[in-house]
Parts: structure tokens; sequence; C-alpha cells
């Protein structure tokens, strides 16, 4: 199964560990992102997260269905935040399942990496004293 | 032929809009129009060797040749997750 949401709202990281696990597969791995409080040395106050909704949520699918079909992944679940996410909240998980271990770790890592380069969402990041585009400074 | 445009991030602060329907000469290049933006926003340009795009969903490169109603996106490297 394949589950892909972008939301505003506070993930739930119990329910979707739950969702859709099956008792066929014999590992599961979740990436958890959350925001830290500091960067670069500066006090992060609240991150921005910015999409273009239409295109991150096709991208998003097409780098599930690259994951499920490279690593043969039996699930296969991200959750992404918009919007205003403060330090220790949870701005993404990726939940994957398959029989074992090897497949899960392979594919739970593609799905972050591709979500690096290719998914468009951009974050703003505020401190104490202003703030940036993080895309603008590498 | 129209075109609408649509940017993200810090090229939305720069120019000043998040999106805005162009019209255009038929098959100009997506490159036309980020000169075009350049033109009147001149902090893009430093901008313009990492900027990423998009035609209706799909990224491509800036020599994409645009049709009538296409939508393209214009935006800084992503850093989501």
């Amino acid at each position: 199964m394949k589950d892909i949401y972008i939301q505003e709202e506070t993930i739930d990281i119990a329910a979707i560990l739950d969702k859709g696990a099956s008792s066929s597969d014999g590992a599961d791995i979740a990436f958890i992102g959350r925001v830290r409080n500091n960067s670069r040395d500066r006090e992060v106050t609240l991150i921005d997260y910015e999409i273009y909704p239409e295109m991150a949520l096709s991208e998003l699918n097409k780098i599930a269905d690259e994951a499920i079909e490279k690593s043969g992944l039996n699930r296969c679940i991200i959750v992404h935040r918009y919007g205003r996410v403060f330090p220790g909240e949870t701005s993404i998980i990726i939940v994957v399942s398959a029989p074992h271990r090897g497949q899960t770790y392979e594919g739970s890592r593609y799905i972050i990496d591709e979500i690096k380069k290719r998914v468009p969402i951009w974050k703003k990041e505020h401190y104490t004293d202003g703030s940036e585009w993080i895309s603008d400074r590498s | 032929m129209r075109v609408k445009v649509k940017l993200f991030a810090s090229f939305r602060d720069i120019c000043g809009f998040n999106e805005k329907e162009l019209i255009v000469s038929d098959s100009i290049k997506v490159s036309e129009i980020v000169d075009v933006l350049i033109k009147s926003n001149s902090e893009l340009a430093s901008k313009k060797e990492t900027l990423l795009v998009a035609v209706n969903q799909e990224y491509c490169d800036l020599e994409q040749i645009l049709q009538e109603g296409d939508t393209v996106a214009l935006f800084p490297p992503v850093s989501g997750g």
C-alpha cells in the first residue's frame, strides 16, 4: 500500500505507524524528521514550509513508486507538513515495510534523499534575529 | 499566446508576485521568460545558475519551448524534509 499526505496539521506518529501494517512483513522502518532549535549557530524559533502542492504530491508519488519497485516495499507512507512547524515538532515521517530489513533501510534512505533533491518544498528558517530561505545559502 | 508563471520561496519575494499570466510570442523558451524577470528584478540574476524549472508540474530545462496554456514554475533549489 502507498499513502502520501501533505498536511498543515501535526503528524500523529502512532496512527501512521499502524496504518496498513501487515503481518506478512518482517521489517518496518520509520524515518522521522524534526525541526531543530538551532542551525549554523543561530537559534531557530520556527520554520515556515512553503510548497507547490500539486507538484509536490506528484513528485512524492513518483518517489514512492520508485522506492516500492527498487526495494520491493509492501508499505510506503510519506507525510510532510507545510506551514509553520516549531522546534521539536515532526516535519516529515516516512514509514516503509517489507519482508526483510535490508529492503526497508534501502527504501527509506532512497525516499528521504530524493525528497531533498526533487520535491518542491522550501524551508524558511526564522531565528531570534531574522529569517532566511534555506535553499538560497547553498 | 498565454502562459502562466508561478514563483516560489525567495523568487516570489524578489519579484513580488506568486502567479501571473503573461502574453508571449509563440515558441518562446523558458529562458526568455527568465530573462524578462531578471530585467526588472536584478537580484534574480545571481540565482539563474541554480534555478529549477517545471512546466505543467514536470521538471525541464531552460531550453524548453512553451505552448499555449502552459504553466511555468520557477524556483530555487528545494529544501524539504
